[in-house]
């Protein structure tokens, strides 16, 4: 057809050209003239586009497409804490769940918050750990969505304030203190790194946008410590957690001191899709999974990986206070 | 010897004061000027030396990456999604690419200016938006689905292609074309044979470059992501594991050495074609391995035409679409908006500077010369792999490690880019010094001129002008980049999109967004005109 056209009328592109375009004539014959280039090039294309097709049809397994009844439970995370650990030994959580379920779990890689959350809303995550204020997200963006779990350490999580030791600001429960330093949050939709200390922050009369040039985004609570260490921001907030692991493994710069604990909080949680249970073909999959989570023995590896002393039942009320916060704060439309 | 004597000789560069060129230098003075002072360097401390432990935690962990068996299987995996990405986006791009050149070229369109200039404007939308920021946007309307980082790199890049094709179709030599239709073909046809043969050699050249730069756009893409090296680079980076990051840096170094080396050989060859008329068996192998290549991607990346047009993104689309619409317009975003666009300018222009200024001082030293001492040219390959280094490790990782160094502002952000820019920009540079004539600092040497005066003089001036050209042109990239380094933390209106998105304010998100595509068109507009300058 097309790619195999009439060749005679192809080498009467070399009639000379008009002298006058100089630069015309060198492109040409730089080109390296019609017949040993375009022939070639055209079949080729069609080739590949042969070859497009073919792979095209033959479908190569889509997971996505699947109607009912037997799709796996695809599960996710937020890329919040050791995320690189986390997300590179998800295997053995998605193979407990497989086991404890006798289900096929896959799982999906996330590097971004928001991310997360829309891939819930698409339908492409049917189990993903959430945040707090994510986890609000999701369930406003998927009505139906169930939280299905949580770690018993998430019903009272706190956030640390740490400053550089640097600028001589005391350990005290007052921050005001913290107002005049240049000051990082962690990722912008973190509640540990971000929401919860921007409101204690306002409870204690500090505008949490007000920092001298604005506050920071670091990305994660271990770029918060880094940042910090550095002086280059001279005081931060993260996760109580990641402050207490780091400090435990003596990864800590001393030039990070810990100003302040907040107030406990109700933070992580599993959240389950509305589409799921049918999509795997599990009516009570929200109770086997919740049965699945609380029954997990001490010291199984899942927990290990979460740092969790157990799993425990979550209701969506429980996070009423977090939703709240993120309207009052501009964080939750 | 003959050849070059046969060549008609070169028109020697006029030398004359053109008040444009002047006019054009002393407001690029100023501007720069202007941006280092609303960097804060003209006024305050940027400078955090307490930091220099974090930096060099950082820097030395580039002696000792992670080079345990388990993370390099790892990235062997996470390489070959990156090569896919690249490889099925370049494909996409230039398929959308042929048909927009037909849609915004001058042929097409005659003399119905209107409308050549609407298809234009309607090209500057995708081309303006970065890789990352279609990714971004991608994701809400496809999920995890492969096409998003496909459509990711094909969408912006088929813009940029369409534009470059219907340039170089435009500029072809009207002969046959004209020959065509005088014999009576229809317009398509008489296209078909009478400009697209001679245009073929330019381009396929172009399609070879683009294929370079989509491998460093997929890694991008897995930053945010759409997994492979990026997605592990992004992980190891969340948690400081500055070995691990290294190893995905030198992993992502090798991919675009192969890359360039791979498009530099194809691109030689086009420029200097063998001269027998046969079909030459490089470009054949070429062109047949890269077919094979788009269809290994296509089959590894499952991808399915049958997920763009299922229910349920047209569904996701019109939640988007009708969040997003229309956009907002209160006087505080929008003042927000006109000060973050300020910074966004600021830090390109401060990159390019600090990217023109490193490119200058290093494009003798990187360039491979005619004749050289070994020690010559042992530094000059580690020049060059350090330049290879320097765009291999992601901008938002450069502006992290500088923000350790220097006090949070506009100005790592701003670092961070120009030191990558440098990275691109070093390299193209150095080519232009490889490609000039070698006889006027030949001439100057044999007359006893020391190295460097007839580097000053032999070399210099003739380089100037298309290393100029370079940086005007990367200075449009920059501003897109820019949005970019703002998205991962460092500022200006990529830091706002970020934050949108973050907190799923689509009508701010859809002003943000048109704030970026008027400041690159703008950006686009006043280096194209500081170029023709320049010619």
């Amino acid at each position: 057809m097309g790619a195999r056209p009439r060749p005679p009328e192809v080498p009467c592109v070399r009639s000379p050209a008009p002298l006058q375009d100089v630069v015309g004539i060198r492109r040409v014959a730089r080109s390296g003239g019609p017949e040993n280039l375009i022939r070639p090039v055209s079949r080729r294309t069609f080739l590949a586009a042969g070859a497009a097709l073919g792979a095209a049809l033959t479908g190569c397994g889509r997971p996505t497409a699947s109607p009912a009844g037997s799709a796996p439970l695809r599960i996710g995370a937020i890329p919040d804490q050791d995320p690189e650990v986390l997300q590179r030994l998800y295997g053995t959580v998605a193979e407990a769940v497989s086991t404890g379920l006798d289900l096929e779990v896959g799982y999906a890689p996330v590097t971004d918050y928001a991310a997360a959350v829309s891939l819930f809303r698409t339908g492409d995550l049917d189990l993903v750990w959430f945040g707090g204020l994510t986890g609000v997200q999701a369930r406003l963006q998927t009505p139906g969505a169930v939280p299905v779990a949580q770690r018993d350490i998430d019903r009272a999580f706190t956030s640390v304030f740490v400053v550089h030791a640097a600028t001589g600001v005391a350990p005290s429960s007052d921050l005001t203190a913290l107002a005049p330093l240049r000051f990082t949050y962690g990722s912008e939709t973190s509640t540990s790194g971000r929401l919860m200390p921007a409101w204690f922050l306002r409870e204690a009369g500090v505008d949490p946008q007000g920092f001298p040039g604005g506050p920071g985004f670091s990305g994660s609570h271990d770029a918060t410590l880094a940042l910090v260490a550095s002086g280059s921001y001279q005081a931060g907030a993260l996760n109580a957690q990641v402050w207490r692991a780091r400090s435990e493994e003596g990864a800590v710069d001393p030039a990070v001191v810990l100003h302040s604990e907040t107030p406990p909080y109700a933070d992580y949680h599993w959240l389950l899709n509305p589409r799921a249970a049918a999509s795997t073909g599990v009516p009570d999959l929200a109770d086997r999974l919740l049965a699945f989570f609380t029954g997990l023995p001490p010291g199984d590896p899942v927990l290990d990986l979460f740092g969790a002393g157990s799993f425990v039942p979550v209701q969506t009320s429980d996070h009423d206070r977090i939703e709240q916060i993120g309207r009052d704060l501009g964080l939750v439309s | 010897m003959t050849t070059t004597l046969d060549r008609p000789p070169a028109a020697p560069p006029r030398l004359r004061r053109d008040r444009r060129r002047w006019a054009w230098g002393l407001g690029a003075l100023a501007v720069l000027l202007w941006s280092l002072a609303g960097a804060g360097l003209v006024t305050g401390d940027v400078l955090n030396p307490a930091g220099t432990a974090q930096f060099g935690r950082f820097a030395s962990a580039a002696l000792s990456p992670a080079v345990d068996a388990e993370f390099l299987g790892v990235l062997t995996r996470s390489a070959l999604v990156t090569v896919a990405y690249a490889a099925a986006g370049t494909a996409l791009a230039l398929v959308l690419g042929a048909a927009g050149a037909v849609l915004v070229s001058r042929t097409t369109w005659g003399r119905r200016r209107a409308g050549w200039l609407a298809a234009r404007g309607l090209l500057a939308v995708p081309r303006g938006l970065h890789e990352a920021v279609w990714g971004l946007l991608l994701v809400n309307v496809l999920g995890l689905d492969p096409w998003v980082g496909v459509l990711a790199i094909g969408l912006p890049y088929g813009a940029g292609t369409a534009k470059v094709f219907a340039d170089l179709v435009d500029e072809v030599p009207r002969g046959a074309y004209r020959a065509l239709l005088a014999a009576g073909a229809g317009r398509p046809a008489a296209a078909l044979y009478g400009l697209l043969p001679p245009a073929a050699g330019g381009l396929l050249s172009w399609s070879f470059y683009r294929l370079e730069c989509a491998v460093r756009s997929a890694v991008v893409l897995g930053m945010v992501g759409a997994g492979g090296l990026g997605y592990q680079l992004a992980l190891s980076f969340a948690s400081l594991r500055w070995e691990q990051v290294w190893s995905a840096v030198y992993a992502l170094a090798a991919l675009c050495l192969v890359a360039d080396v791979a498009g530099r050989a194809v691109r030689r060859r086009l420029a200097a074609p063998p001269s027998s008329t046969r079909r030459d068996p490089l470009l054949t192998t070429a062109v047949a391995g890269t077919v094979l290549l788009v269809g290994w991607s296509v089959w590894y990346l499952a991808l399915s035409p049958a997920s763009l047009v299922a229910g349920r993104t047209a569904e996701q689309l019109a939640y988007v679409l009708r969040a997003a619409w229309p956009p907002a317009t209160d006087g505080g975003l929008l003042r927000t908006v006109g000060a973050l666009a300020v910074d966004t300018v600021q830090m390109s222009v401060i990159a390019i500077a600090v990217a023109l200024l490193g490119a200058v001082l290093l494009a003798g030293p990187a360039a491979r010369p005619a004749r050289s001492s070994a020690g010559r040219r042992i530094a000059g390959a580690l020049l060059r792999g350090g330049l290879l280094l320097l765009r291999a490790v992601p901008p938002p990782v450069w502006a992290l490690v500088l923000l350790f160094v220097l006090l949070p502002g506009v100005l790592p952000g701003a670092l961070a880019l120009g030191v990558y820019t440098l990275g691109v920009l070093g390299r193209l540079a150095a080519e232009a010094t490889e490609e000039l004539d070698p006889r006027p600092r030949a001439a100057l040497t044999a007359l006893g001129a020391r190295p460097v005066a007839a580097w000053l003089y032999g070399v210099a001036p003739r380089a100037a002008g298309p290393v100029l050209a370079y940086a005007l042109y990367r200075w449009e990239v920059a501003i897109r980049d820019t949005v970019l380094v703002g998205l991962l933390g460092a500022g200006g209106l990529g830091a706002l999109l970020a934050s949108e998105l973050a907190t799923f304010d689509w009508a701010a998100v859809t002003t943000v967004l048109a704030a970026v595509v008027v400041l690159t068109w703008l950006v686009d507009l006043v280096s194209d005109r500081a170029r023709a300058a320049l010619r």
